[in-house]
């Protein structure tokens, strides 16, 4: 009886080990980063200094980068806020023909590759190269430039296309549940349509209009593949490319340190602030006593157009890519034209059989990817009893620490892993990407776990413990069981997050260790019909994912 | 301007169809509100009451038919005629109230004001005026979400009168307030009525409501007006077996004297001991299932031996369930029904 207090039991001890891998997976490459970034070798000494933040704020190079990842930032944010808004109120609102069709289709790009899509985009619009302009010319008989896609325009263009789909998953759940009355009182009361939608509809969205915002701005700026697709070889870069370059060329792990620290201390700042800002404008928009929300039948000029909304974002995003990407897959030199007539799976079996890299590189993504997501889940799981059941005191706290890595860029957070481990055995090996991996995603299962073990009532799990089971049993019985979707669908997201990730992999990777997305841009300044095959093969892989995720119909971000 | 309708209706609605997909929500409704009067659309949940309204409003559009208000023509199939909900000059107080929860009490009940191009300080002051009639002038910086249900509902009133609309609609206006504040309420809407002079439509599923609020009950059933009449009338002389059932009475099919259904009220049928004389009334022996305590009255559930179960209040006799009875209606009490 004494020590029943103080007993560590299995039903505490085993959520802690969750946490504190999380955090350590947090704090310690953190700390790792800061500690470099404030030394300076002197010889053969390092010595404290903050001459490499100070070196920050006046190197032009620097200021050039910050200034070009927060062009990409806001110009994403702001493309995707209003298509993103556009499309989620087109299929929810309106009786535009096949919304039920076009509601799952737009979340494809969700799961696309944005690298990927501008390797896709490259072949598609590259100047007098270009499929468009190719097939353009052929009628006209003129070379054609057109527009230029290496550049900071064609990075807001990519980034908006595939993080418009961020913003529509977090718009069309509040569209679709909103009381109708709010806006119908709206225009009983002497307000027109548009007068509405200004003054009604879009504060009342402000909550995950604002949410969607912070992530495409924080992603969208600390995005390093598609800067590094499109700018960086044109001398263009942004923060996560220069971060790239402090690495390489030449090396300067302390300024790219400092770089990566600054970023991270104005990301945890920027989540921090939207945090309580949502806290204080906390309403329920859902009545429960309203009708459905009203559907606004649109005829005419109107339906035009948002049908035509709808389809230019799925063949901009999806369809012109792919075809682009599957018609340079299958010709065996590409140059700028296809040609029906030799088409050849060569490429294909090349990268899939014959070349050892791209053998190797698809071996490891597979590996990364299925271990990497049950070991995030793992983990994950045990966070989120922590977080939903267990009674801590410093569970604000936790929550908000374990959040943290959802804004940092990738390629930051691989950078201090870097540093980490690079004089340790663990460098070069498939482990360090496996830890980068889970610690810079494990939260976006937290999340989607944590929010379906809150709509799980304890009760459950209490009568089982009345009638008789113990705590190991009423896991495996009730919670276990009752949980699975979530858990299912946390595999499935980090899977995919895993196949196509490269800001993470690219300052970890080592010969033997690529994977997909580091054998892509390896090839891509020689061989890009072996680009364009293993992006198809990257896609069948996420696309099976996406079939998965659709089938266990739990949404991504609740 | 050519007044179509009857020359003292101020609302008028015509033929009125409005179909959701196969199912006829509304089916050729016709009646019309007298200018400063009182109406109440009454009826079981799912019988058309709230579409009628919310295509008075013109947030539905019927299939068919014809609905001036104040002399102009909002709707007219035949016409094409069909004004957005904004151009009616309507105020509604909606059944969840719909206090916009981003705006402080003041700023929602301005809106009508704001959204007709009134000056700031001009709307404030309205504002001011009727929120001050509605006894929240205490409130008007506060959050919407920081009221009570009452006070989001004076919110939603104010809102809907603060543009002096000639004609305002209400939505189960009450049904989500408790018993003591509806009744509060009931009062004061009667008083703001009498001192601004808008013509009023409520849309209720409680009798109690619309008898103390509306001069006029149009009953509907399934899509159809099943009765209407001056609330006295509606209440007091039953025409229709919906009708007696809506209001509590017990009905009962096959009855005598070649009606399709007799109905009587429960305080109507008195309990005797089989076999015991009556004078002038019909006879229905039956059997007690249940007995509750009501207060003054008991109330008895009976199986009548022709197969109806009736209820009647009776505060006189003690049965115990199981005993047979026979329950006897006076004459005058009857209400013979043909449909």
């Amino acid at each position: 009886m004494r020590d029943t207090k103080r007993r560590l039991t299995l039903q505490v001890a085993l959520p802690l080990v969750g946490v504190i891998i999380g955090v350590l997976l947090i704090v310690g490459p953190f700390i790792a980063g800061l500690a470099r970034s404030l030394m300076l070798w002197v010889g053969e000494d390092p010595q404290f200094s903050l001459a490499n933040f100070a070196w920050l704020f006046t190197d032009r190079r620097i200021h050039q980068a910050a200034l070009n990842s927060l062009i990409c930032g806001f110009g994403a944010m702001s493309l995707s806020l209003m298509l993103g808004t556009s499309l989620a109120w087109i299929v929810s609102r309106t009786d535009v023909p096949g919304r039920e069709l076009f509601k799952t289709l737009n979340l494809i790009p969700f799961f696309f590759s944005p690298y990927v899509g501008a390797i896709g985009w490259i072949f598609l619009v590259a100047p007098y190269s270009g499929l468009m302009q190719t097939s353009i010319g052929s009628f006209t008989g003129e070379s054609i430039e057109g527009p230029n896609i290496y550049s900071l325009a064609g990075v807001i263009w990519i980034l908006s296309l595939f993080y418009t789909p961020y913003v529509y998953l977090f718009v069309i759940s509040p569209l679709q549940r909103m009381d109708a009355a709010f806006e119908d009182a709206a225009r009983v009361h002497g307000a027109s349509f548009w007068t509405t939608i200004r003054l009604i509809t879009l504060p009342l969205l402000q909550p995950g209009l604002l949410s969607a915002a912070l992530i495409v701005f924080v992603t969208s700026a600390g995005l390093f593949d598609v800067p590094l697709a499109l700018t960086a070889t044109k001398g263009i870069r942004t923060m996560p490319t220069e971060v790239f370059a402090l690495v390489r060329y030449p090396s300067d792990l302390g300024r790219a340190a400092a770089f990566g620290i600054l970023v991270t201390v104005i990301t945890i700042a920027l989540t921090l602030w939207q945090r309580a800002h949502l806290s204080k404008r906390r309403y329920e928009i859902v009545s429960g006593k309203g009708y459905k929300p009203r559907v606004t039948e649109i005829r005419g000029a109107a339906r035009v157009l948002a049908l035509t909304v709808e389809i230019v974002f799925l063949t901009t995003s999806v369809v012109l890519p792919v075809l682009a990407l599957i018609l340079v897959a299958l010709s065996p030199l590409w140059t700028g034209r296809s040609n029906p007539s030799n088409a050849t799976l060569a490429n294909f079996s090349y990268v899939l059989f014959d070349y050892s890299l791209t053998r190797q590189a698809i071996l490891n993504s597979l590996f990364l990817a299925v271990t990497g997501a049950t070991l995030g889940v793992t983990i994950s799981g045990l966070q989120s009893y922590y977080l939903q059941r267990g009674r801590g005191r410093f569970k604000g706290l936790v929550d908000a620490l374990l959040a943290l890595p959802l804004g940092i860029p990738g390629i930051v957070l691989s950078l201090f892993f870097l540093i980490f481990a690079i004089r340790t055995p663990l460098y070069g090996t498939l482990a360090i990407l496996l830890i980068a991996y889970v610690a810079r995603f494990f939260p976006f299962a937290t999340r989607t776990i944590s929010a379906m073990l809150s709509a799980i009532h304890p009760e459950l799990e209490e009568s089982a413990r009345a009638n008789g089971a113990s705590w190991t049993q009423t896991m495996r019985h009730i919670l276990l069981p009752l949980l699975r979707p979530a858990l299912i669908a946390a595999w499935i997201m980090l899977f995919i997050i895993f196949i196509r990730e490269l800001g993470a992999s690219i300052l970890l990777y080592a010969s033997g260790t690529e994977t997909i997305s580091i054998a892509m841009l390896l090839l891509s300044e020689n061989s890009v019909g072996y680009v364009a095959a293993l992006a198809l093969i990257q896609l069948v892989l996420l696309l099976g994912g996406f079939t998965l995720f659709r089938l266990t119909k739990v949404s991504a971000i609740q | 301007m050519i007044r179509q309708g009857a020359p003292d209706s101020f609302v008028t609605i015509r033929n009125v169809t409005k179909k959701f997909g196969a199912y006829t929500a509304l089916d050729d409704l016709t009646f019309s509100v007298r200018e400063g009067g009182t109406l109440a659309l009454l009826g079981p949940s799912g019988c058309g009451k709230t579409t009628m309204l919310r295509c008075l409003a013109g947030l539905e559009t019927p299939e068919r038919g014809f609905i001036s208000i104040a002399g102009k023509t909002v709707f007219d199939s035949a016409a094409g005629v069909n004004l957005n909900p904004e151009d009616r000059g309507l105020g509604v107080v909606f059944q969840s109230y719909a206090v916009w929860p981003h705006m402080s009490v003041i700023d929602n009940v301005a809106f009508p004001l704001r959204v007709r191009g009134v000056s700031a300080p001009e709307r404030r002051k309205r504002a001011m005026e009727i929120l001050d009639i509605v006894g929240l002038a205490g409130f008007a910086e506060r959050s919407a979400t920081q009221l009570s249900g009452g006070q989001q509902q004076r919110v939603a009133v104010a809102r809907a009168l603060v543009h002096s609309p000639s004609l305002v609609l209400f939505d189960e206006a009450l049904s989500n307030l408790d018993a003591a504040l509806r009744e509060q309420m009931r009062l004061e809407l009667k008083g703001l009525q009498d001192k601004l002079g808008f013509t009023a439509l409520y849309v209720t599923h409680d009798q109690g409501e619309a008898l103390g609020l509306a001069e006029t009950i149009v009953l509907m059933n399934v899509g159809r007006i099943d009765t209407s009449g001056s609330a006295r009338d509606v209440f007091m002389s039953h025409q229709t077996s919906f009708a007696a059932r809506f209001f509590g009475l017990n009905v009962l099919e096959g009855a005598p004297r070649r009606k399709a259904f007799i109905a009587f009220q429960r305080e109507h049928a008195q309990l005797r001991t089989p076999g015991a004389p009556t004078d002038n009334g019909i006879v229905l022996p039956g059997i007690v299932r249940t007995r509750s305590f009501q207060g003054l009255v008991d109330e008895y559930a009976i199986d009548l031996d022709q197969g109806a179960l009736i209820r009647a209040l009776d505060g006189s006799t003690g049965f115990e369930p199981g005993v047979r009875v026979d329950v006897v209606v006076d004459e005058h009490n009857l209400f013979l029904l043909d449909r």
